[in-house]
């Protein structure tokens, strides 16, 4: 195998070994619960994905074969990191509104002319049924 | 096999009176009968070859290990009893078509009476005597039916009760009496029985067998002190009582006392149990009748009358007797039946049943008059009737039988039960028809329509035609039944109106004027009747049922209430209890197997699953906290699974954990997510303490069995399943094919289960608990996206992902990990997550699925490859597995298992789904809130119309 390419697996290990680190450390450390889920989901899921390319190299240059598994664990991973953070991001403001001077009060605006999902409901968009025309109302 | 046809018949024919009611009464009538004729018509087919005293037999075996087969015989006394059913039965069926009126159900009327004629059709032609108790218990059944037609009277519903009760309790000791007399006699077949007469009356179990036997008999005829429950089972429509309670089913004890009459008869506790019986309740019965103002009160007790007279003429054991008893069957059977129809048509014309509200009847309905009058003269005894010969016949047989040494006894009692026979029938004609009419009917009595008059005249024709001419009419069918009784030990019988002077011609002009000169003082002997007691029996046996209710119920409740922690406390200390006991009485030796060093992986799962187990102990109060512990628990055995080289397991265990954990979580919604307490600490203290011993004692057992070698039945499977079961997959082979007939089983418990949580639920969504569900209000805040945009697009672009998984999971299936239960989980996952995230409602309009009909189809398609075995041949659910080339795609192995593996998948979704499509619906009406239109709250490729404001 060729030197740069052990080189280039062993830094891609390192890398992502040191974003899973430093996605650890953050969950552990960082004080509220919306900066926690910043760790685990960006930082881990980046780490893991460096492991994950360079198990595919280590298969490629090594064993001779062009494995796959990698693309389906990180299509999963990419699938269900960022819905899980979402919906535990969603749970926590939803406890939080019955808290005095919770979250609801510190959040920024949205900026669209909507309120946040959890709490305002959604804008009225025209549905599928053709009798509600935009402009209407 | 005809004779299996003849008692097949009316069952095949049941089906008819309901389908053709709809085509009006006259065609279902006339179906019900053509029914009737056709089984008579077989029956006629074979009577030449029985009147020459030749026995017809046929039948299969059916389930020879038990005894129980399928046998039929007909021999005189069958023939006799099949003629009764099927000939009183027609003319019955064309009476009911008059009598019922055009409220009644006529549909369900005359399946009940098919049902019941072929039960009774059975009995009577039964070789075998468990098949005997099986058509023995449906009579009880379908004349319990029959009894409360009349659902909306209570009177009928109560005697129908009644009559169940004392039927079937007698239809209990007689399985008992049964299941002794085949012991003895070494086989369960009747013509084997019937030959083996002098062992079993030598065994020492005759005395049980035969008081089992006669407690069967007596409920069923009426007998003393059983006879309580047949004038209450009066509140049946006139036809029925004609039928059930006079020709046929009260006949069915006669009957087997007369079948079994040369197997127990003989004996001296036999003369003195049956014949002591039949001559009080002959007695008795008659007394009571004649004191009764109800016309069908009155036929009922001269009913039980005249079947204590036919019981005391077997009882007494001898050949003659015998032969008088079957012939006094038949001219009951006329007599009686025509009585009963007239009764009916006076009730029917006059609307009143009352004696001392009718009289003088001749007059206005001269026909109906005319054939009751000849009728009551019949079962007086009054010659030239047929009647009065069979009554001849016994009283001549009582004038030389002593009881107990004292010769005057039998012959006095059977003259003094003449005389009140003779009253009674004489009142039932001189009250009712004689005297000058009256003016207070409750309606214009006139004659009725033809049909409704013929069958009682066809009867009564029988009465006259048979009175006159016995030798010539019924002497043979008697000759031929009565030979069947006594097994041929019969003398020379000859039936003749005039028996010369004999002593019972003297007591039959006694008890003439006795009954006449009792009607002409009846004011006196009523009023003395009056001042005598009256036990009521109804009152005694209502009592005796409170009592019996009372106990039982104290019973339940004491052992049975209700606790579950109780059941689990008891069934844990009685495993620990036998366990230590079994423990503590053998030798043990330590297992000599090297145990393995403990691996960091398997460390961690086992702190992690203890932890699990510790939190959901610990904080199972709130439920929430305890469904995700328990989930974690759940989730480490599934990895355990993997790690110990088990997939199958592992993809089962892991998707039911998916499927239960969501299901526990939609339930708990509508739940306090607390539990309150309720234990106390002494409770708590024993609970923990069984928790301990149980689970010490079960992770003992698992050590003991670990550190041993031992051989399973696991090496079999590894070595057949390829060979045998044509798949790699040894769990999957297991599953689908050497044990598919208890995945078969499985998969029918889980779409009962399904079916089970869907009916308790629905019960939720009707009455007052719909009320309370629609009042309810979530514990919880609700958040304002119900279906996040997030959640929409990530589970419909998981969707298809899923759907190939599942389908790739199931056809892999039978030689890799996989198979139809997990791919079937895999599948509802996929659908469930549909439903979370759009909504019950918008999910369901696009899965156009019937969630029950899958589960159907599913066990059907398991079933049909079952039955796809024994077409080709084989046992039940035997697969075939072939391999055929494919251009393309190669080698493709096809076997009749994976056919069976999509009906386990089919099922196990459509259970899964219709119990979350119910849970969703009670969530539909909890939430208040309108379903939503488009499949998630905001879609930003629509243009917004406007931004509303959470007005709060």
């Amino acid at each position: 195998m060729a030197i740069w390419l052990e080189a280039l697996i062993a830094l891609l290990i390192v890398v992502s070994g040191v974003f899973i680190l430093v996605g650890s450390l953050g969950l552990l450390k960082l004080p509220t619960l919306m900066m926690r889920l910043h760790a685990p989901t960006k930082a881990t899921t980046l780490g893991v994905g460096g492991a994950l390319l360079a198990s595919m190299g280590f298969f490629w240059a090594v064993e001779g074969t062009i494995s796959v598994h990698e693309l389906l664990v990180t299509a999963f991973l990419f699938l269900t990191a960022p819905v899980t953070a979402h919906f535990i991001a969603k749970a926590h403001l939803h406890l939080e509104r019955k808290r005095d001077g919770g979250e609801r009060e510190r959040l920024p605006q949205t900026g669209t002319g909507s309120g946040w999902s959890t709490y305002d409901p959604a804008p009225q968009t025209g549905g599928e049924e053709g009798d509600s025309a935009p402009g209407e109302g | 096999m005809s004779l299996a046809l003849i008692v097949l018949l009316p069952f095949l024919g049941a089906l008819l009176p309901g389908l053709l009611i709809r085509s009006g009464r006259n065609a279902c009538a006339t179906a019900t009968a053509s029914v009737t004729v056709l089984a008579l018509a077989l029956l006629l087919v074979h009577t030449p070859a029985v009147l020459r005293g030749e026995v017809v037999q046929a039948g299969w075996d059916w389930l020879p290990g038990l005894g129980l087969n399928a046998n039929f015989f007909l021999d005189g006394l069958g023939l006799l009893f099949a003629g009764l059913i099927l000939g009183i039965g027609l003319l019955i069926i064309i009476y009911a078509r008059f009598y019922l009126s055009e409220k009644d159900p006529m549909g369900l009327f005359y399946t009940y009476l098919l049902l019941f004629q072929g039960a009774m059709v059975g009995v009577v032609l039964s070789d075998n005597i468990l098949l005997l108790l099986v058509f023995w218990e449906l009579t009880s059944l379908s004349s319990f039916l029959l009894i409360g037609y009349w659902r909306h009277l209570p009177a009928g519903r109560q005697g129908a009760r009644m009559a169940l009760v004392v039927t079937g309790g007698g239809g209990l000791a007689m399985i008992a009496g049964m299941l002794l007399l085949g012991q003895m006699a070494g086989s369960y077949d009747l013509s084997v029985i019937l030959e083996r007469g002098e062992q079993i009356q030598a065994s020492p179990l005759y005395l049980p067998t035969l008081l089992l036997i006669l407690v069967g008999c007596f409920t069923k005829s009426a007998q003393f002190p059983f006879h309580f429950w047949l004038p209450h089972a009066m509140a049946a429509p006139t036809p029925v009582s004609a039928y059930l309670h006079s020709a046929t089913m009260v006949k069915a004890g006669i009957f087997l006392l007369a079948r079994l009459w040369p197997v127990l008869a003989g004996t001296d506790v036999w003369f003195y149990l049956v014949a002591t019986t039949g001559l009080f309740t002959m007695v008795l019965a008659a007394g009571i009748a004649l004191f009764k103002d109800d016309l069908k009160g009155l036929l009922a007790y001269s009913t039980v009358s005249h079947l204590g007279l036919v019981t005391f003429l077997f009882g007494l054991g001898s050949p003659m007797a015998a032969a008088a008893g079957v012939f006094h069957i038949i001219n009951h059977a006329t007599f009686k039946a025509a009585l009963f129809m007239s009764a009916g048509i006076v009730d029917h014309e006059t609307g009143t049943r009352h004696i001392p509200r009718l009289g003088g009847l001749m007059h206005l309905m001269p026909v109906t008059a005319t054939l009751a009058m000849v009728a009551a003269a019949s079962m007086a005894g009054i010659p030239p009737f047929n009647g009065f010969i069979s009554k001849e016949m016994m009283l001549e047989q009582a004038a030389h039988t002593p009881w107990a040494g004292l010769p005057w006894l039998v012959p006095a009692a059977a003259t003094l039960g003449a005389v009140f026979s003779v009253a009674y029938a004489l009142r039932y004609a001189v009250h009712v028809f004689w005297g000058p009419p009256r003016a207070d009917y409750p309606r214009r009595p006139h004659d009725p329509a033809a049909g409704f008059w013929l069958p009682p005249a066809v009867l009564v024709a029988l009465v006259v035609i048979i009175g006159l001419f016995p030798e010539q009419t019924a002497g043979p069918l008697v000759r031929a039944a009565a030979d069947a009784v006594t097994g041929g030990a019969l003398p020379d019988l000859h039936l003749y109106l005039w028996h010369g002077l004999t002593p019972a011609l003297g007591m039959s002009v006694v008890a003439l004027l006795g009954g006449a000169a009792l009607l002409w003082r009846y004011g006196d002997a009523w009023a003395r009747w009056r001042a005598g007691p009256h036990p009521e029996a109804k009152t005694m046996y209502d009592a005796a049922m409170a009592r019996l209710v009372a106990a039982s119920q104290y019973i339940i409740h004491t052992l049975h209430n209700g606790a579950l922690q109780r059941y689990l406390a008891v069934m844990l200390a009685s495993a620990v209890v036998l366990g230590y006991a079994a423990f503590s009485g053998a030798a043990h030796l330590p297992g000599t197997r090297e145990t393995l060093e403990i691996f960091p992986v398997a460390g961690v799962l086992w702190l992690l699953m203890a932890g699990g187990c510790w939190l959901a102990v610990a904080h199972h109060r709130q439920r929430l906290l305890a469904v995700v512990a328990v989930s974690v628990v759940g989730l480490m055995v599934s990895i355990g699974f993997l790690y110990l080289s088990a997939p199958d397991l592992a993809l089962t265990q892991i998707s039911v954990e998916v499927v239960t954990t969501v299901l526990m979580l939609l339930a708990l919604y509508f739940l306090p997510k607390r539990t309150p307490e309720e234990s106390s600490g002494a409770r708590r203290v024993r609970d923990g303490v069984l928790a301990v011993l149980a689970g010490v004692g079960v992770g003992g057992l698992c050590w003991a069995v670990l550190t041993r070698d031992f051989s399973t039945i696991s090496g079999y499977y590894l070595d057949q399943a390829v060979p045998g079961g044509g798949g790699a997959n040894v769990v999957n082979v297991i599953l689908v094919d050497f044990r598919g007939f208890d995945t078969f089983g499985e998969i029918i418990v889980l779409g009962i289960a399904a079916l089970a949580i869907y009916a308790l639920l629905e019960g939720a969504l009707r009455g007052p608990a719909a009320a309370h569900l629609a009042a309810w209000k979530g514990d919880m805040p609700r958040a304002a996206d119900r279906h996040p945009i997030m959640m929409v697009v990530a589970t419909r672009v998981m969707l298809p992902l899923a759907l190939l998984v599942g389908v790739y999971i199931l056809l892999r299936g039978h030689n890799m990990p996989g198979g139809g239960f997990i791919a079937g989980l895999v599948v509802s996952i996929a659908l469930i997550m549909q439903y979370m995230a759009s909504g019950f409602q918008w999910a369901a309009r696009r899965m156009a699925v019937d969630y029950d009909a899958l589960i159907g189809l599913g066990v059907l398609v398991a079933g049909a490859t079952g039955v796809a075995a024994m077409v080709g041949g084989y046992p039940f659910l035997t697969s075939a597995h072939d391999y055929v080339h494919l251009p393309w795609v190669g080698e493709v192995e096809l076997a009749s298992a994976m056919v069976f593996d999509v009906g386990v998948f089919l099922t196990v979704v459509g259970a899964v789904m219709l119990a979350l499509a119910q849970v969703s619906r009670l969530g539909l009406v909890a939430s208040h809130e309108p379903a939503n239109e488009g499949p998630m709250d905001f879609d930003p490729s629509t243009p917004a119309r406007t931004a509303r404001r959470d007005p709060s």
